[in-house]
């Protein structure tokens, strides 16, 4: 049962393998081992921020950070995974733009990955592609495929887009969080989820993408 | 060197930590009252609500972190929902330590030899079973829950109710 949450995990893994083969131009040698530690960290120092918040210490519970079905806090999760990436490429931020679309296509693989966790609904609707869980008269929407569908379509989007500093790797946060946003109403949750994480995490993006890609534009050689 | 050292030092604190325990105030906490199967059916037929109930124990460290969504989803549902938690192979004392720990402050019944999942078909600690209004079962969920499942589970339960 607990096992398909590590499925879902491959089938991020194994989205964001073929994100760097569909779009190699740019990327560190070894990008997926990068991207995989990047995102161990950033779920590791997630969870380690949603116990802190939930009032669970650490120290005297330290078996829990591994007990990621607990929680893992998007925003801390997140910037730990670009911190931990950056620093994996000496901080070259060229290569940030580079894993840009493979990390959005690894977005897309784990929300896919509900598939294999029985976890794709959402809020309930008539809609013809609606569906049920097992034993249930409520049909639903399959609201982490939308999600999975539309960051595939924002990676290939992304990959399309100029080699400059910061510029695709803002947009790629920029387009991840507000994927989230459109679809959060369709998500069940117990408090509304992170929608003020979700709108930073959009405008500290476009920010990225034009004041600080301009700013670097001649400091740092983009990635081609 | 340095991330060398960060490293050493976050696992001395997490080794010296987990050989640590808290020491938690219990005195003031009555025993949970211990239930047949039978008392325990007949309580969910009396309810006039749907319930979840909780299968715990202060042994299990998926319960740890299950339990503080289980606190928001009683903050949130705890006038249209019932919530019971159900603390199976356990000692009172523990068990009494782990309900101030995390403050769950809905019911708890006592169920040493776990007759009541058993009764059920449910698999392992912890489990979450939903119930719809007069007891009958309506949705198991074996293993750690989610905020998702528990908030499908009870979207579920209300709209049976409504």
């Amino acid at each position: 049962m607990e096992f398909t949450l590590l499925w879902a995990s491959l089938t991020a893994v194994a989205s964001m393998w073929v994100g760097t083969r569909l779009w190699p131009r740019g990327l560190p040698d070894h990008p997926s081992d990068r991207m995989v530690g990047a995102a161990a960290v950033g779920l590791l120092g997630g969870r380690l921020a949603a116990m802190l918040i939930q009032g669970t210490n650490p120290l005297t519970n330290p078996g829990d950070i591994l007990i990621i079905r607990g929680g893992v806090h998007t925003a801390t999760a997140t910037l730990g995974a670009i911190i931990a990436y950056l620093w994996s490429v000496k901080g070259e931020i060229g290569y940030l733009d580079a894993v840009a679309p493979a990390a959005a296509l690894g977005l897309a693989g784990w929300h896919g990955g509900c598939l294999w966790r029985s976890a794709c609904l959402g809020t309930a609707s008539d809609l013809p592609w609606a569906w049920a869980d097992p034993g249930s008269p409520v049909t639903r929407h399959p609201v982490e495929l939308y999600a999975a569908l539309g960051l595939a379509v924002f990676a290939w989007w992304i990959s399309q887009l100029p080699f400059r500093p910061l510029f695709r790797s803002g947009i790629a946060l920029s387009s991840l969080a507000m994927m989230r946003l459109i679809t959060e109403p369709l998500r069940l949750s117990l408090g509304g989820g992170p929608w003020g994480w979700y709108l930073a995490a959009v405008v500290i993006g476009l920010v990225a993408a034009t004041l600080g890609s301009r700013a670097l534009a001649n400091r740092i050689p983009a990635r081609t | 060197m340095i991330v060398r050292r960060l490293l050493i030092a976050t696992l001395t604190l997490l080794v010296v930590g987990s050989c640590s325990r808290a020491v938690t105030d219990t005195s003031d906490v009555p025993d949970l009252p211990t239930v047949t199967v039978a008392d325990f059916e007949a309580k969910l037929a009396a309810l006039d609500r749907p319930a979840v109930v909780n299968v715990w124990a202060s042994w299990c460290i998926p319960c740890r972190s299950e339990a503080p969504l289980l606190n928001t989803a009683h903050a949130a549902f705890g006038d249209q929902i019932e919530f019971i938690g159900v603390d199976v192979q356990d000692n009172q004392q523990d068990a009494k330590a782990f309900l101030v720990e995390f403050g769950l402050d809905f019911e708890h019944v006592f169920d040493r030899n776990r007759a009541i999942p058993n009764h059920y078909a449910g698999l392992g600690t912890p489990i979450t079973f939903f119930f719809a209004r007069g007891g009958e079962l309506v949705r198991t969920h074996n293993g750690i829950i989610d905020e998702r499942g528990l908030a499908l589970g009870i979207d579920e339960l209300l709209r049976l109710d409504s």
